[in-house]
C-alpha cells in the first residue's frame, strides 16, 4: 500500500508543480496525435464517403478491407512503417525514421482505417431516400458530399474522435518508429514504458493521468457537440 | 423560373424506349411516353409495377437505357444535375434534412441559386402556404408525418419548377391527413399550374388529381388515356383487376345473368346482396368481407366454377346482415354498368 501511496503523492506533486519535463511530453503528444488524426480524417472522411456512395468495382473489397482496418494492431503498423522508412528500406533516403514524422505517419495508418469504416458506416446508414431527396434538390456532387456528410455529422465525429483515441493510446508503433527519444519522439504512452521500467511509478501515474485526462476531454467534447447537434 | 435555352414548345417530358433492368430483368420497359406542358399525369398500378422506377428514371435519379427529354433536352451525364434543377420530386419518405423546416426550404432555394437575401422571405412564405408556420423551427424528428410532407411539398414548390414529380407522396399517411393533403394538393396545382408526374396505387388520388392516367402493370404501360375514361373503361383484364373490377370469364358470364362478348369486367358498385327470391339474381357463398376507407366489400364466389365477385356495401347493412365467411347469400349485377373486354 505505501508503495501505491507514494506513487500518487509524487504524481500529484509532479502534475501541481507544473513538471517542465512531463507537460513537454504531454504537449508533443498533443501535437503529435492531433496531427496524425487531421491527417488521417484528412484521408478517411473523403475515403469513407467514396466508398459509401460511389458506385465501383471493388466497393465491397474496399469496405471490408478497412473494417479489417478496425483491428489494425498497432505494432504491425509500427512494423510496416519501420520496413518503409528505415534507412535502407523504401522511403529511407527521406531520413524520417525516429523522428515525430514518423509517429505520424504510424498512426495515421492506424487512424485512418478506423475513420473510413465508420464514416462510410454512417452514411450508408443513412435513409436511401436522404440521398435520393439531395440528388432530386438539384445539388451538385460537392453540395451532395456536403449535405450527406452533414447529416453523418455526429457519427462522422465519433469516428475521427474514435481514431484519436486509438492512436493517443497506443505505444507499440510510437515506440517502434519513434524509438522513444528524450525531448524528440518521447510521447505519453512510451514515457509512461520507460518510467515503469525504471520503477518510477509516481512519473508514470502522472503521465497515464495526463493521458486519461485527454481521452476525457475527448469524449467531453464529443458530448458536447452532441448536445448542441440535438438542440439547433 | 426561367430557363433560357430551352425549347419551350417541347413537352416537359418526353420518354422513348425506356428500359430499366435489374441483374438479368427487365423491370420496365416503357416504348413512349410524354407529358404536355400544364398537365398532370398519373402513373397508375399494384406494388412492384415499376411506377416508382418510371418516375425516377425520369427525374433522371436512376440510370435507364433509353431516351429521356427533358423540355426537349436529351438528358445525359453531362446535363442532368442542371435539367434536375428544372424539376422537384417529391418522395413517400419526406426526406427532410436535419435542419428547421425553413432552412429545409431555404436549403433547396440556396442549391437553385436564388440569392441569401430572398431565401429566408420565400422559405417563410411557402411554409406559411403549406399551413406549417408555426412548426417552422422545427426539425424533421420534432414533426408529424403529415408536416413533414407538408416541408417537403413547401420545399418542391418554393423553387418554382417547370416539372414536379410525386412518388407515392401521401402513402405513409394515415386517411384523414392523406385525403386532406391530396385536396391541398389540387389547389397548389392548380394555382401554379405546374406540370406534374404523379406515381400512385391509389385510384382515387388519381381521378382527383390527374387529368391522364397511365397504368403499368409488370412494367409495361397496359393502359393510357384520360383518367375517367380509364377508370370506367378498363381495356384488359390485369388492368380491370387492378381497379378493383371482378373479371367474370366469358364462359361463366351466362350463368350469372350476363350477356356479351368476351369477358367482363364488373365493378363492386354493380354487385348487389339482394333478398331471397329476387328476379335476376344468382347463388353466392361469402368467401370474405373486407374493408377499407369507410366502406366495405364483401368477396363472393358464384357461379358453376365459383367465380369471385366483389360487391360493394354499405357499412350499415353489413353491420345489420353480420355476414361472415361461408354464409349463402342471393346476389345480382347492374348489366348496365359492366364493361367487355
Amino acid at each position: 500500500m505505501g508503495l501505491i501511496w507514494e506513487a500518487f503523492a509524487e504524481a500529484w506533486r509532479l502534475l501541481t508543480t507544473g513538471d517542465a519535463a512531463i507537460y513537454e511530453i504531454a504537449l508533443r503528444t498533443a501535437v503529435i496525435t492531433g496531427f496524425s488524426t487531421s491527417v488521417a480524417a484528412g484521408i478517411g472522411l473523403p475515403l469513407g464517403l467514396f466508398i459509401a456512395i460511389g458506385q465501383f468495382p471493388g466497393q465491397r473489397a474496399f469496405l471490408s478491407l478497412a473494417n479489417a482496418g478496425l483491428g489494425m494492431p498497432p505494432v504491425v503498423a509500427g512494423l510496416l512503417v519501420s520496413i518503409a522508412l528505415w534507412r535502407s528500406g523504401p522511403l529511407g533516403s527521406l531520413g524520417l525514421i525516429y523522428t515525430p514524422w514518423a509517429i505520424v505517419v504510424a498512426q495515421a495508418l492506424i487512424a485512418t482505417p478506423i475513420i473510413v469504416a465508420v464514416t462510410a458506416a454512417a452514411v450508408m446508414a443513412l435513409p436511401p431516400t436522404l440521398h435520393l431527396q439531395v440528388r432530386a434538390m438539384g445539388a451538385g456532387t460537392v453540395r451532395y458530399l456536403w449535405l450527406i456528410a452533414r447529416e453523418a455529422r455526429l457519427p462522422i465525429l465519433v469516428a475521427v474522435m474514435a481514431g484519436f483515441g486509438a492512436v493517443v493510446s497506443e505505444v507499440g508503433a510510437s515506440m517502434m518508429v519513434g524509438g522513444n527519444l528524450s525531448g524528440e519522439t518521447r510521447v505519453l504512452t512510451t514515457a509512461t514504458v520507460l518510467e515503469v521500467s525504471r520503477g518510477n511509478f509516481g512519473t508514470a501515474l502522472a503521465l497515464g493521468f495526463i493521458l486519461l485526462a485527454m481521452v476525457i476531454a475527448v469524449g467531453v467534447m464529443v458530448t458536447g457537440v452532441q448536445a448542441r447537434v440535438r438542440r439547433l | 423560373m426561367n430557363a433560357p435555352g430551352f425549347d419551350t414548345g417541347a413537352p416537359p417530358l418526353a420518354l422513348r424506349g425506356l428500359r430499366v433492368t435489374r441483374g438479368r430483368r427487365e423491370v420496365l420497359a416503357v416504348d413512349a411516353l410524354e407529358v404536355a406542358a400544364g398537365e398532370t399525369v398519373a402513373l397508375l398500378g399494384p406494388n412492384g409495377a415499376g411506377k416508382s422506377t418510371l418516375l425516377l428514371a425520369s427525374a433522371l435519379l436512376l440510370p435507364a437505357a433509353g431516351e429521356v427529354r427533358l423540355f426537349g433536352e436529351r438528358a445525359g451525364r453531362g446535363n442532368a444535375v442542371r435539367l434536375r434543377r428544372l424539376t422537384s420530386t417529391v418522395f413517400q419518405d419526406a426526406g427532410l434534412l436535419d435542419m428547421s423546416a425553413t432552412r429545409n426550404v431555404a436549403q433547396a432555394l440556396a442549391i437553385h441559386g436564388v440569392p441569401r437575401a430572398e431565401r429566408s422571405e420565400r422559405a417563410a412564405r411557402w411554409i406559411a402556404r403549406l399551413d406549417i408556420g408555426d412548426r417552422a423551427g422545427a426539425r424533421p424528428h420534432q414533426l408529424s408525418g403529415g408536416e413533414g410532407q407538408r416541408v417537403s411539398l413547401a420545399r418542391a414548390l418554393a423553387v418554382e419548377p417547370r416539372l414536379l414529380f410525386l412518388d407515392e407522396p401521401f402513402s405513409g399517411l394515415d386517411f384523414v391527413m392523406r385525403s386532406r393533403l391530396v385536396g391541398e394538393m389540387r389547389a397548389l396545382l392548380a394555382e401554379t399550374g405546374v406540370t406534374a408526374l404523379l406515381a400512385t396505387h391509389d385510384h382515387a388520388e388519381a381521378a382527383l388529381l390527374a387529368g391522364r392516367v397511365v397504368v403499368l402493370i409488370e412494367g409495361r404501360v397496359a393502359q393510357a388515356g384520360p383518367t375517367g375514361e380509364v377508370l370506367r373503361h378498363p381495356a384488359t383484364p390485369d388492368v380491370a383487376r387492378f381497379l378493383g373490377y371482378s373479371v367474370v370469364p366469358a364462359a361463366e358470364a351466362a350463368a350469372l345473368g350476363l350477356e356479351g362478348r368476351g369477358d367482363a369486367a364488373v365493378p363492386p358498385a354493380a354487385v348487389t346482396v339482394v333478398p331471397p327470391g329476387t328476379d335476376g339474381a344468382f347463388d353466392a357463398v361469402v368467401g370474405a368481407v373486407e374493408g377499407a376507407g369507410g366502406a366495405a366489400r364483401l368477396v363472393l364466389a358464384a357461379g358453376v366454377a365459383g367465380t369471385a365477385l366483389s360487391a360493394e356495401v354499405t357499412l350499415d347493412a353489413l353491420a345489420e346482415a353480420r355476414w361472415t365467411p361461408g354464409a349463402a347469400v342471393r346476389a345480382r349485377i347492374d348489366p348496365s354498368r359492366v364493361v367487355w373486354l
